[in-house]
């Protein structure tokens, strides 16, 4: 009986209560905040402050927001400024004479997983692979530019933007620092040199743009009645990570062929029984230039903001 | 007691003047000493001045996920803070925290910090937890773990991009259980914390746990850490341990699973029987025990008759005790090193496995040099080694200093359970260690004679597809 009467208030409360919460929580999904935060995407306190701005009037604050997003983009990216990025991605994208391989870099890996970082490296990527077909001079059978974070910044993303301007609202948006740290926009001079691309881990379809966590550009001589291996031998380099190409002549092999330095004397990665330059030879490849990013690998002593301590120092304090 | 303790402290300056005098004397006067050790015993427990860990609570780990601005370690302080005004805790300032130098300079932690403190109930150690890679090799080298996690979310901000990404994690590496501290209300009006709370709702559901039910606590850690508004403040900090403490479930310890002992070597001795020795992994073990040995493709039921620990017989042992268990009419031929002895019907031998595993960069002792699919390595687990055949679904190759999920397929079957941990080895080389995640359906016939097959084989096969 006790039971019963117990269970009926409960009953009763919970009508009591959802009548009362009821009007309350749907007050709160209706409010003005909410259907902007959810429409503009902005942090609850700059929507918070457009409204107040405003009167509440949801499109002036709206419009509001979207005219300081850059400002405040740039604010936010200045105070960061000083923070070490050392996560982030390397995408590549080629066709089969132009090629553009860039690195941008954030604080944390959680952000080198969001989508809006993925566009934006993207958009990066775009813009080099973009300038390498319009703006490169030749000379030689392949035209190399390198691009450092400030070169970057100022190249124009798709819609007229600037990448840094793009960045600066990117920073603003997840709170981190992020640094468009380089980029290497390379072009074919003659049509018998190809280019390939390929970053590590790789999208399961193949595909001229892709980013990972290392990331490598080819440029090649190959006779056209032979398999094309451009990709593969890209592979090779992201995984063993070469110092050079090597001179049969000049460089000798490592002893250990887990030390190996030269390009054509490493073991070939996806067959170990043969040498690079075996490999070479079978498919009638010469090997022009290539270039390999890894993320992250910039020396942190060119990092502003973070000052090397000595070693002593670095043991008392722990 | 207090006549006791009274007494003792009246004792203690004429003792000391004794054990002056002795001293001096020691060499000369012998005889005085079997008087004096009982009571320097005494003395010696009152400058025994090295803690001991008292096990009185059940132990729990938690760690705090979120954005790096949100306030993750001043948490972790204001945590240390209250709960030391109750004296559960020693208090940490953020500095202690973040505890690397080059942290410091960055102000953001990077390492695995290991905070601990107790509530009323449990004793929790508190890990923080920095990157999702990071994160991810930890908890698969085993150097960390939590059994439920912290989320932190500023008021001002909101729900950031990331903090998706963040609960994506948490997902991962299987914590069922995460309670929501909103931070930093003290700078936020109450409109902007009740959506944040309606978000972090939307979103905890969106990512497949139970949304509405969570707790969500509302506070700031810096006023706690200050001392000041004590309604948002200590006892926000004090509300979140409550919820902590009932939210997140105890973990299940070793001793309470049941027992397996994985065989280490095995002794014939004459007019007794067969002896297995081994470290008992879990469980306890206790004279008469019904047990099943499997391993090397053999399963063999018997019983314990006996357990010995360095040469005595011992009523029950426990896990983590290396032992010795007699066991009746089997013969030594019959067992093996890397068999496993356990109770009926708990473990099973398997040889297609999936598996969650960080491969060692070269400077941490690793190769230099990437792998790919197909590539045959040596498996260690418990006392076992088993070459195994290495098949990598979602990447083309796996980089020296990357987790991956790999699929195993071992020549032979092995006790394998989810969760057990195992070295991958290369010649004189350790690529890597793992934890099973998954047990698939045991190989075919057909699938075992593939495994044996070359390169040259496999590409004739694709190539007649």
């Amino acid at each position: 009986m006790k039971q019963k009467v117990k269970s009926y208030s409960k009953m009763i409360f919970q009508l009591v209560r959802s009548l009362h919460t009821g009007p309350v929580c749907r007050a709160a999904e209706s409010s003005l905040l909410a259907k902007l935060r959810k429409k503009t995407g902005y942090t609850i306190a700059n929507c918070k402050k457009a409204l107040e701005m405003h009167n509440n009037d949801t499109d002036k604050a709206e419009a509001w927001l979207n005219e300081q997003a850059q400002a405040m983009g740039w604010a936010k990216a200045t105070k960061l400024a000083g923070r070490t990025a050392l996560q982030g991605l390397v995408a590549v994208k080629f066709d089969k004479n132009h090629g553009a391989l860039v690195e941008l870099n954030c604080e944390t890996d959680f952000v080198a997983k969001n989508d809006k970082f993925h566009k934006m490296i993207e958009d990066a990527t775009l813009a080099c692979f973009k300038f390498a077909h319009t703006h490169m001079q030749s000379k030689g059978p392949v035209t190399k530019m390198e691009l450092d974070s400030e070169q970057l910044g100022n190249l124009a993303s798709e819609g007229g933007k600037k990448l840094s301007e793009t960045l600066a609202l990117f920073i603003g948006s997840v709170g981190e620092n992020a640094v468009l740290r380089r980029a290497e926009c390379w072009k074919a001079n003659s049509n018998d040199v190809k280019i390939a691309g390929y970053t590590h881990p790789a999208p399961t379809v193949a595909g001229d743009y892709s980013a990972g966590k290392y990331g490598a550009l080819l440029a090649y001589k190959q006779a056209n009645d032979h398999e094309d291996i451009g990709k593969q031998l890209c592979q090779h380099i992201v995984g063993c990570a070469p110092r050079k190409i090597g001179d049969k002549e000049a460089d000798k092999p490592a002893k250990n062929t887990d030390d190996e330095t030269c390009l054509i004397f490493q073991e070939y990665l996806l067959d170990p029984s043969y040498t690079v330059e075996e490999i070479l030879q079978q498919n009638k490849v010469e090997v022009i230039d290539y270039v390999r990013f890894s993320c992250g690998e910039s020396v942190e002593a060119n990092m502003p903001g973070v000052e090397k301590q000595p070693l002593d120092t670095v043991q008392t304090m722990q | 007691m207090a006549t006791f303790s009274l007494a003792k402290s009246l004792v203690n300056p004429a003792l000391k003047l004794v054990l002056k005098h002795n001293q001096c004397s020691y060499l000369v006067n012998t005889t005085g000493l079997p008087v004096l050790t009982p009571l320097s015993i005494v003395l010696r427990r009152n400058y025994a001045e090295k803690q001991v860990f008292e096990r009185t609570k059940p132990h729990c780990n938690v760690g705090t996920i979120g954005h790096v601005d949100h306030g993750k370690t001043t948490l972790t302080a204001a945590i240390t803070k209250v709960l030391s005004d109750l004296n559960l805790a020693q208090k940490k300032g953020y500095t202690d925290i973040d505890n690397a130098p080059e942290e410091k300079a960055r102000g953001i932690t990077i390492n695995v910090a290991h905070v601990e403190y107790q509530t009323e109930q449990r004793h929790y150690g508190h890990t923080d937890c920095p990157g999702h890679a990071d994160y991810i090799k930890n908890m698969i080298t085993g150097t960390a773990q939590m059994d439920g996690a912290i989320l932190v979310v500023a008021a001002t901000d909101g729900v950031m991009p990331q903090t998706r990404e963040h609960l994506l994690l948490a997902k991962q590496i299987g914590i069922q259980h995460v309670v929501v501290f909103i931070n930093k209300v003290d700078a936020a009006d109450e409109e902007m914390v009740e959506l944040v709370e309606m978000e972090i709702r939307e979103l905890m559901t969106e990512m497949g746990y139970d949304g509405d039910n969570t707790p969500v606590i509302k506070g700031s850690a810096l006023c706690a850490l200050e001392g000041k508004n004590p309604e948002i403040g200590s006892e926000a900090i004090t509300k979140l341990l409550q919820e902590v403490d009932a939210f997140i479930p105890t973990p299940v310890r070793e001793l309470d699973k049941p027992f397996l002992l994985p065989v280490e070597s095995v002794h014939s001795i004459p007019g007794r029987g067969t002896v297995v020795t081994g470290r008992l992994h879990r469980g306890v073990l206790k004279k008469g025990t019904e047990c099943e040995i499997v391993g090397h493709g053999k399963v063999m039921k018997t019983t314990v008759t006996g357990v010995e620990m360095f040469h005595k017989t011992l009523e029950e042992a426990q896990a983590g005790d290396q032992l010795g268990a007699l066991v009746r009419s089997i013969k030594r031929e019959q067992i093996k090193r890397g068999m496993v002895m356990a109770k009926p019907g708990t473990v099973k031998a398997h040889d297609n496995l999936e598996a969650a595993v960080y491969i060692l960069s070269k400077e941490e002792g690793g190769r230099s040099k990437p792998f790919t699919s197909f590539i045959q390595l040596q498996m260690f687990s418990m006392t076992w080694d088993c070459a195994t055949q290495v098949n990598i679904p979602e990447k083309e190759m796996v980089m020296p200093g990357e987790d991956a999920t790999l699929h195993l397929r071992l020549l032979k079957p092995m006790v394998c359970e989810a969760g057990q941990r195992f070295t991958l080895r290369l010649g004189d080389l350790t690529l890597g260690t793992g934890v099973i995640t998954k047990i698939n359906k045991n190989l075919s016939e057909d699938d075992r004679i593939k495994l044996l097959e070359g390169k040259k084989a496999r590409e004739k096969a694709a190539a007649k597809k």
